[in-house]
């Protein structure tokens, strides 16, 4: 970009211009980080030499995977259990979607005038977003059993988290003019948000709710750890017996089923947006 | 509105995408056949809320505030554990991002890079624990481990994203000093996204934060061992208090890293000292 000047005169040599210096948010950023990462280094014990000799160690998972049971894959019983996960999936998908719409609408501003009740509902999205999806399948587990309806609930929870924080970040880009024509048409809050609001976001919206089938059926596999439905269930089972060449089958088959779903549905966001 | 009286004014035609009608039909018979087939009484769903009532009322009924201590640690254990993890990540996925980005390497490198990153990002963290739990023990370096190999693919994909958004004015400038392809590198594209990674970098690691409070529940440290135990135990007071905890852990770590994050791509006014003199001087030539 600076190319070489020759000086208009030859004594005048051109001086470079001053380099900026770092600022004090850099330095201390990047102390801070140093600081942070010892600390986090000496609390989990890791050590390169320690990684290293552990990983050459006989390891039978990994002899499970070179020896994976392909046959696993098709048993009525994992079938069946394929199944269920994919229902998990739809079904918690679905639900949260359609719950997350409204939610999203009313903790924003363009949706709900109201900063107090505004605020109270991003607080409670901030608390559902930090718990974890296995969390939720344990609490759930506890409280209603073991069974396929723990893992939906959890799972229309963790869903809801995740659309209504998309699409309330979608709604702060909104284009304010459809919503002032509305507005000055006379229309009241609802047909605003009908004709004004929800066909600017429906796209994006649509293109979250596939993504969040991806997550939910990645989610629902290992739902099951915990005794919450699905095709985790049989992962645990394998697990405790030291099965490992079925459970990698399950697992390799699982892959295949979510590299099928992700395929599909990226086609159709790209479509869509 | 309507223009000449006697003659009215006809709406468009409104468009028929059949695509769309073909998806949505999908997903309705897809739903339909979940909401039929699934093996669940849906009566069950009606006292469900009662059911989860009485269990916050147990859970947050009386907390054991004297496990406080103990719990700190843990979740302290599980915010580091993901935090070398993503480290440990961040240092495999830089130079990887760098042989998928197109605009760097060529298409078949970048295909063959993009494909590994497509299946680590399909593992699950969880079953990566399973898989290092029988070589590190039940230990919080098995979880670091799963925490890391998971977030190579993720990472890496969107610092190809960024690396292939860069303008190539710089880079064009450094060939055309006769940069070495290191120097190109570390001139020419690093300072164009450093800001971006990094924040990157922390947004994984508030992703990872979630991960690795429950990677326990598998055995490989952290808090979610003791929120498992509490759960099977039954010591409900102890599970209330861990999720507190986890609660309150993670959202300080998102807002902090958060105001990090919007710092550093915000970026600040630099001042350059008096080189606007010679941007007149250079501005002719270039």
């Amino acid at each position: 970009m600076t190319a070489t000047v020759t000086p208009s005169s030859s004594s005048e040599r051109l001086r470079l211009p001053n380099k900026p210096k770092p600022s004090p948010f850099a330095i201390g950023l990047g102390l801070l980080i140093v600081v942070f990462t010892v600390m986090c280094a000496r609390r989990v014990g890791f050590s390169a030499a320690g990684l290293i000799e552990n990983l050459q160690r006989p390891n039978p998972v990994l002899d499970g995977l070179l020896n994976t049971r392909w046959g696993e894959m098709f048993s009525a019983r994992s079938r069946s259990a394929f199944l269920e996960t994919l229902q998990m999936a739809v079904l918690g998908t679905t639900a949260g979607v359609i719950v997350s719409l409204p939610l999203a609408l009313w903790s924003t501003e363009v949706g709900n005038p109201y900063v107090v009740p505004r605020l109270i509902l991003r607080s409670i999205n901030n608390v559902i977003r930090s718990i974890p999806d296995l969390v939720w399948a344990g609490l759930f587990v506890l409280g209603t059993g073991i069974g396929v309806l723990s893992g939906l609930l959890a799972l229309f929870f963790f869903s809801l988290a995740v659309m209504v924080k998309l699409t309330a970040d979608t709604l702060d880009g909104l284009d304010m003019g459809p919503v002032e024509a509305a507005n000055a048409a006379g229309a009241p809050h609802t047909q605003m948000l009908r004709t004004a609001v929800v066909p600017q976001i429906l796209p994006a919206f649509a293109s979250y709710a596939l993504y969040d089938l991806e997550l939910n059926l990645r989610a629902s596999a290992v739902l099951g750890l915990v005794g919450a439905g699905g095709i985790g269930v049989r992962i645990r089972f394998f697990q405790n017996r030291g099965q490992w060449d079925k459970l990698w089958g399950l697992v390799v088959m699982f892959f295949l089923v979510v590299f099928v779903v992700e395929f599909v549905s990226v086609r159709i966001r790209r479509r869509l947006v | 509105m309507s223009a000449v009286p006697g003659n009215r004014l006809e709406l468009p035609s409104k468009g028929r995408d059949t695509a769309r009608i073909a998806l949505t039909t999908v997903f309705v018979v897809l739903f339909g056949w979940s909401a039929m087939s699934v093996e669940l009484k849906w009566a069950r769903l009606w006292t469900a809320p009662a059911d989860m009532y009485r269990l916050f009322k147990v859970m947050f009924g009386d907390l054991p505030w004297d496990e406080l201590g103990k719990m700190t640690g843990l979740m302290w254990d599980s915010i580091a554990m993901a935090w070398v993890g993503t480290l440990m990540a961040a240092v495999v996925a830089v130079p990887l991002a760098f042989l998928a980005a197109e605009n760097l390497v060529g298409r078949p490198i970048a295909w063959v890079t993009r494909q590994v990153f497509n299946v680590l990002r399909a593992v699950p963290e969880v079953i990566l624990a399973l898989l290092f739990i029988p070589v590190f023990g039940l230990t919080p370096m098995a979880g670091v481990l799963a925490i890391g190999v998971g977030s190579i693919g993720s990472l890496g994909k969107l610092f190809y994203e960024i690396i292939e958004n860069i303008k190539p004015g710089p880079i064009e400038a450094t060939d055309a000093v006769g940069a070495s392809a290191i120097q190109r590198l570390r001139w020419g594209v690093l300072p164009q996204v450093a800001p971006e990674l990094t924040s990157f970098l922390l947004y994984r690691f508030e992703i990872n934060i979630r991960a690795s409070s429950v990677l326990g529940i598998v055995g490989a440290g952290g808090i979610g061992g003791t929120l498992a135990d509490s759960f099977s135990f039954k010591a409900y007071g102890s599970a209330g208090l861990a999720l507190i905890v986890v609660i309150v852990g993670t959202i300080a770590v998102d807002t902090i890293s958060g105001a990090i994050r919007r710092r550093i791509v915000s970026g600040r006014s630099v001042d350059i000292g008096d080189s606007a003199k010679y941007a007149v001087d250079t501005g002719g030539m270039s």
